[in-house]
């Protein structure tokens, strides 16, 4: 077993994050045992547990699967939290302010889920639009949208006039009334199991990403504006326009996620329904490394993650938070330990390896090659984190056949 | 209409502070090339330190020293991550900064669990005469020691980094082009390390200001993105000293306004305050600073050719 192959690091960093979970929970005063068997209760004691760990999983799958597609473009989209509570509230504006009472399931929940699609497309589109007119980094600007769109679902929850239920007492609780009635999801039919139709309508959109990314050629254009955007450009790529049209697919993911997490029990909206999914997801994403069949196993271990932790705090009395900690440990595991993974022959490895791509050192050790032209920097981006101005790519195609993309792609 | 005036600049001064501290560290380590986005994980760090230290030695000076050692480790692992391993500075501050809003949560169920303690914080000090100038004197000269020593630490800080110095010209250096700067005989490595451990320093210090000055106690997430709000300040400032004080004594004043305008009996509803500042945030990265260049080795990890 190579142990600098992606999975097996993958594997190593989430048993040492594990390891140091165990240890946390430990700390906060509950034996080791206990807080295995409350975590094993929770994500597979019951089918109730089940049911619920693949709700949980289902939403980060969506999430996870709009990372995957703006990041094919380079593009990271930090913005899961506010897509997700934008999604929401469109869909709990169309579930029961705009439909009537008596809507069929047929129209409601399509009617529902499409607007939760646009509310989260539009939301990621400010940055995707900052990103392609401005040169604005869109990790900084779906970052702050994430606390803008927290505020607005604040504020739609607590403010009659928006979407707060009916004050009826001074205890009515700041939430939305509940969606009409055909707008909830369906359950999947598994006894005693609250698992909805959330996993199948998350499978389908992983299938349907997948097949877009890796067997279209708007797949292949994402692709190559991901490795190289002054190169796509001189090929006639639309550069731009790909660009814009990710990041909005991802913000769309991400609030039909949202629209989901409303749609099931207990169908109203109220703070904090994103609890935490946005960065979940962004986890999944990363984690799965690009490949959305990667995505969908990580997304079910972490909802089982989730759901577990959940019962980790009811049963053995340790702070669910711990679950945050476990995720946030692995990351940095994993990004710790880039500099070891293998890289494939001439360096394809890495790249294809789905990790946000490192800006390449410019190298300028050597004059360069023309004498006077080096390729100057375009407009500059506001933290740099872009491939814009990267000189490294565009002088380097000579040492990648130029079929490297397509094969990679196909695999 | 004075004394509104004279609150609300008060409650800017308070909140510029942490903001103001945070990003002079944050522009000092962008301007050598890192960015860290784990300011806001490294200012929560600092006031939850702060808070355990201050409560359990019953002193808020030791409670500072926490603060500021604990904000020094997160720095130091997000040097290690981005300078040392040249992980993805994006990714590892992101989930350097969930890993402290996950932790600090954790730790203040266990540490902190017996609410109602009071947290000994630093009283305000009104300097005699100055204090007492109409609607200036209260929020300039009646803050309390620490926001004085740390206006200070950031008043040294940013001169001992102009340009007109040594150490000024070697972060420029590292920040622009490393692999230059190394054969000119800049310690590009140990010039990035040093400044990310500074920003470290800072932002815990920012922390406990917050919680020991301002707030007095340790809430789960208290700081709520003050920390993105230091990182834009940088970007909004054009990665100069000046510039940045003014960024961010326009994210104070707006994060003021959620606390002063209810107090007048001005009815906005308070989400809208609190969304104030981040759309401030995004105005600023997106409308107002289009003409201002990072510099140009920022979030490139160095590493020696060949070696």
């Amino acid at each position: 077993m190579n142990l600098r192959h992606p999975l097996s690091l993958g594997l190593l960093a989430a048993a040492a994050a594990l390891v140091v979970s165990g240890l946390l929970a430990t700390l906060a005063g509950s034996s080791p045992t206990e807080a295995a068997v409350a975590l094993w209760d929770g994500m597979f004691g019951s089918a109730y547990a089940i049911g619920s760990s693949l709700n949980a999983a289902a939403v980060l799958l969506l999430v996870a699967t709009g990372f995957i597609i703006a990041f094919r473009a380079n593009l990271v989209n930090v913005g899961g939290e506010g897509q997700i509570c934008l999604g929401a509230i469109f869909a709990v504006t169309v579930g029961t302010r705009v439909l009537p009472d008596s809507t069929p399931a047929f129209v409601a929940l399509p009617a529902v889920l499409v607007a939760s699609v646009v509310g989260g497309a539009l939301w990621a589109s400010i940055a995707a639009v900052l990103r392609v007119r401005r040169g604005v980094s869109e990790v900084i600007t779906t970052l702050l949208l994430n606390f803008v769109g927290l505020a607005l679902l604040l504020l739609v929850v607590h403010e009659e006039m928006f979407l707060r239920q009916p004050m009826s007492s001074s205890e009515t609780l700041p939430q939305s009334l509940p969606l009409v009635d055909g707008a909830h999801l369906p359950l999947l039919g598994i006894p005693r199991s609250p698992a909805t139709a959330a996993v199948a309508l998350a499978l389908l959109g992983a299938v349907v990403a997948a097949v877009v990314l890796h067997r279209t050629s708007t797949g292949l254009r994402l692709r190559s504006v991901g490795l190289s955007a002054p190169a796509s450009h001189r090929l006639g790529a639309r550069v731009d326009r790909l660009r814009l049209g990710s990041l909005t697919t991802a913000g769309g993911f991400a609030g039909l996620a949202g629209g989901v997490l409303v749609a099931s029990a207990p169908h109203v909206l109220a703070e904090g329904v994103s609890s935490g999914y946005g960065f979940s997801g962004l986890v999944a994403g990363l984690l799965a490394r690009g490949s959305l069949a990667a995505a969908v196993l990580v997304s079910a271990a972490l909802g089982l993650l989730v759901s577990g932790g959940i019962n980790l705090q009811l049963a053995a009395g340790i702070p669910a938070s711990l679950t945050q900690i476990t995720e946030a440990l692995l990351i940095l595991f994993i990004a710790g330990s880039a500099l070891w993974t293998t890289t494939g022959p001439r360096g394809a490895g890495r790249r294809s390896a789905g990790w946000p791509r490192r800006r390449p050192e410019p190298d300028r050790s050597g004059p360069p090659p023309g004498g006077a032209s080096e390729p100057s920097p375009g407009p500059a981006t506001a933290t740099g984190s872009g491939p814009d101005g990267d000189p490294g790519p565009a002088a380097r195609p000579a040492d990648r056949p130029r079929t490297t993309h397509l094969e990679e792609t196909r695999r | 209409m004075t004394s509104m005036l004279t609150d609300l600049l008060v409650a800017s001064v308070s909140l510029t502070i942490p903001v103001l501290v945070a990003a002079n560290g944050e522009l000092v380590s962008e301007r050598a090339g890192v960015l860290n986005m784990s300011v806001e994980g490294m200012m929560l760090t600092g006031a939850f330190a702060g808070v355990v230290g201050a409560t359990s030695t019953g002193s808020p000076v030791a409670g500072v020293l926490c603060g500021l050692a604990a904000g020094i480790v997160l720095g130091a692992v997000q040097a290690l991550l981005s300078v040392t391993l040249r992980a993805n500075q994006i990714v590892t501050g992101i989930a350097l900064t969930t890993l402290a809003i996950a932790a600090t949560t954790f730790g203040a169920r266990l540490l902190l669990a017996d609410r109602g303690v009071s947290v000994p914080g630093f009283d305000r000090l009104a300097v005699p005469v100055l204090s007492d100038i109409p609607v200036v004197g209260p929020a300039l000269f009646a803050q309390t020691g620490l926001a004085y020593a740390l206006v200070g630490v950031v008043v040294v800080l940013a001169l001992l980094t102009s340009r007109r110095t040594g150490w000024g010209l070697a972060i420029d250096a590292a920040g622009e082009d490393a692999t230059k700067a190394d054969w000119a005989g800049v310690p590009v490595r140990r010039v990035r390390w040093l400044a990310v451990v500074g920003v470290g320093a800072l932002s815990g210090l920012a922390g406990t200001q917050l919680a020991l000055s301002e707030v007095h106690t340790f809430t789960d997430n208290m700081t709520a993105g003050i920390g993105y709000l230091a990182v834009v300040a940088v970007i909004a400032g054009r990665w100069k000293a000046v510039p940045v004080m003014v960024a961010s004594l326009v994210f104070g004043v707006a994060q003021a306004l959620q606390f002063t305008l209810p107090a007048l009996g001005v009815d906005v509803p308070f989400a809208l305050l609190v969304m104030l500042p981040y759309v401030l945030a995004l105005l600023a990265v997106g409308g107002l600073v289009t003409h201002s260049r990072p510099p140009s080795a920022l979030t490139v990890p160095f590493v020696r050719a060949g070696a």
